[in-house]
């Protein structure tokens, strides 16, 4: 349990910093900005407490939130990730349900499972991040074609690095 | 009582999401007027110092072309003072300026130089972070001019840091004019492209032309007369009596490092006369 707090919290650690130092100064094409942090709320243990996951990407969404200076919008947009993740994880479960101590990764539910499971989840929280960014709709398409490109990318993203961290 | 709590607890995740992101609303909403933004800047001082190393390295990974900037800047302002002192070479006037740093003070304007420590250019609402503050004699409501043209105003200042809202920010508002004829317009962005801005109120009787450039008219007592803004790309006429101008910007944002903050010495007395009228 306490080898599990350490580990995740160093891989939360490493995230953060690999999204404030790195991925915040890599733009693509001026309209792309990749959000990887999320990969840390799609990760933790299937039988984390609800309100613990919530906390926790409220934590993360605020962190870089202050080096963005975006004050709360990122924190709203994960803890919007956050509460989606259980219903999703209900209805992706295997047909035999979850393992006991089993933890969302690529390695034990295959590349497909988790890409659709992180497309999803990382699609919740862009389209709150993009509408909370303008909170304007005379621009739909641009905003919803941002957010889509958006989408596509942080994704691709993170599952090259869970493919880093786990798969194979 | 018994049955609220076992009611919160069977839900508990619900009203945690509530609760946080009621925080995470309030967060928004109160920072997001940009005059009002004292939370973030508290927090920001404590990342301000990553950021400068973040700069550092960046500015460090783009010094060939700063430099190339840099030179043709000053090759450009040689060739200036070249032509308002015909008889002197360029070795006499770095003496000159050296021995008499106040020789510009009877100059409207006065420069100060300050770096691009931070900055943002995909959002709708961007900013940028300057290493000049109080202390360096920087205020509110001071122009911003890159190498190329003009950058943004300051909207906030520290002691030794100050943050700048760029053209392209959703919130940014410029009296401009086009250089050739003078009929001047509002000038802002349209949040859809950081290389290009939008020039309105130009009355469509004006003939105009693509590659037109457009500079500042001075009226709001901020920007000096006459700083490029950038230059026409197309027009069209909309529905009113009016056109719809984009213009590509002078400035790149992508990568605006050095630049110098403009102040106004006369704006206080020009505002105190122009009380009452204007509003």
């Amino acid at each position: 349990m306490i080898n599990r707090i350490f580990r995740y919290s160093v891989i939360f650690i490493l995230l953060i910093l690999f999204q404030v130092l790195i991925l915040n100064n890599i733009q693509i094409s001026g309209y792309i900005n990749p959000f990887a942090y999320i990969l840390f709320i799609l990760i933790l243990p299937v039988e984390t407490a609800g309100w613990l996951i919530l906390i926790l990407a409220f934590l993360a969404g605020l962190i870089v939130d202050l080096f963005m200076g975006s004050a709360g919008m990122h924190a709203s947009a994960s803890v919007a990730a956050a509460f989606v993740r259980p219903f999703l994880l209900r209805s992706m479960a295997p047909r035999d349900g979850y393992e006991p101590e089993a933890e969302p990764s690529m390695e034990q539910y295959g590349f497909r499972w988790f890409a659709i499971y992180t497309l999803i989840i990382v699609a919740v929280h862009h389209l709150v991040l993009f509408w909370l960014e303008v909170m304007d709709i005379s621009n739909f398409t641009g905003i919803m074609l941002r957010m889509l490109a958006s989408t596509l990318f942080s994704t691709v993203m993170i599952l090259m690095l869970e493919y880093f961290r786990k798969g194979r | 009582m018994r049955n609220l709590l076992q009611f919160l607890a069977k839900h508990n995740r619900i009203f945690v999401f509530i609760l946080l992101e009621i925080v995470a609303l309030y967060l928004i909403f109160s920072s997001n007027n940009y005059h009002n933004t004292r939370l973030v800047k508290t927090v920001r001082r404590t990342t301000l110092a990553w950021e400068s190393v973040i700069s550092d390295i960046r500015n460090y990974l783009m010094i060939r072309k700063l430099n190339a900037d840099l030179h043709a800047e000053n090759t450009m302002l040689r060739n200036y003072i070249a032509q308002l002192i015909p008889d002197s070479d360029s070795v006499d006037i770095i003496f000159r300026l050296n021995r008499e740093p106040d020789s510009l003070s009877g100059s409207r304007y006065e420069f100060l130089r300050a770096e691009v420590v931070n900055n943002s250019y995909v959002r709708q609402r961007n900013f940028f972070t300057l290493d000049a503050g109080k202390v360096n004699g920087v205020d509110t409501n001071m122009a911003v001019v890159s190498p190329w043209g003009v950058a943004g105003i300051i909207i906030s200042a520290g002691d030794n840091f100050s943050v700048a809202m760029p053209v392209i920010n959703l919130d940014f508002r410029l009296s401009a004019k086009i250089k050739t004829n003078n009929f001047f317009g509002s000038l802002s962005w349209d949040g859809s492209d950081y290389r290009y801005a939008v020039l309105n109120e130009i009355p469509q009787h004006v003939e105009i032309n693509p590659g037109d450039t457009v500079v500042t008219t001075g009226y709001s007592a901020i920007f000096p007369e006459g700083i490029t803004v950038g230059t026409i790309t197309d027009f069209e006429k909309s529905g009113s009596d009016f056109y719809h101008i984009r213009l590509k910007l002078a400035t790149d944002f992508r990568r605006i490092a050095h630049v110098y903050i403009i102040r106004d010495k006369l704006r206080l007395k020009q505002l105190e006369t122009e009380e009452g009228f204007y509003d």
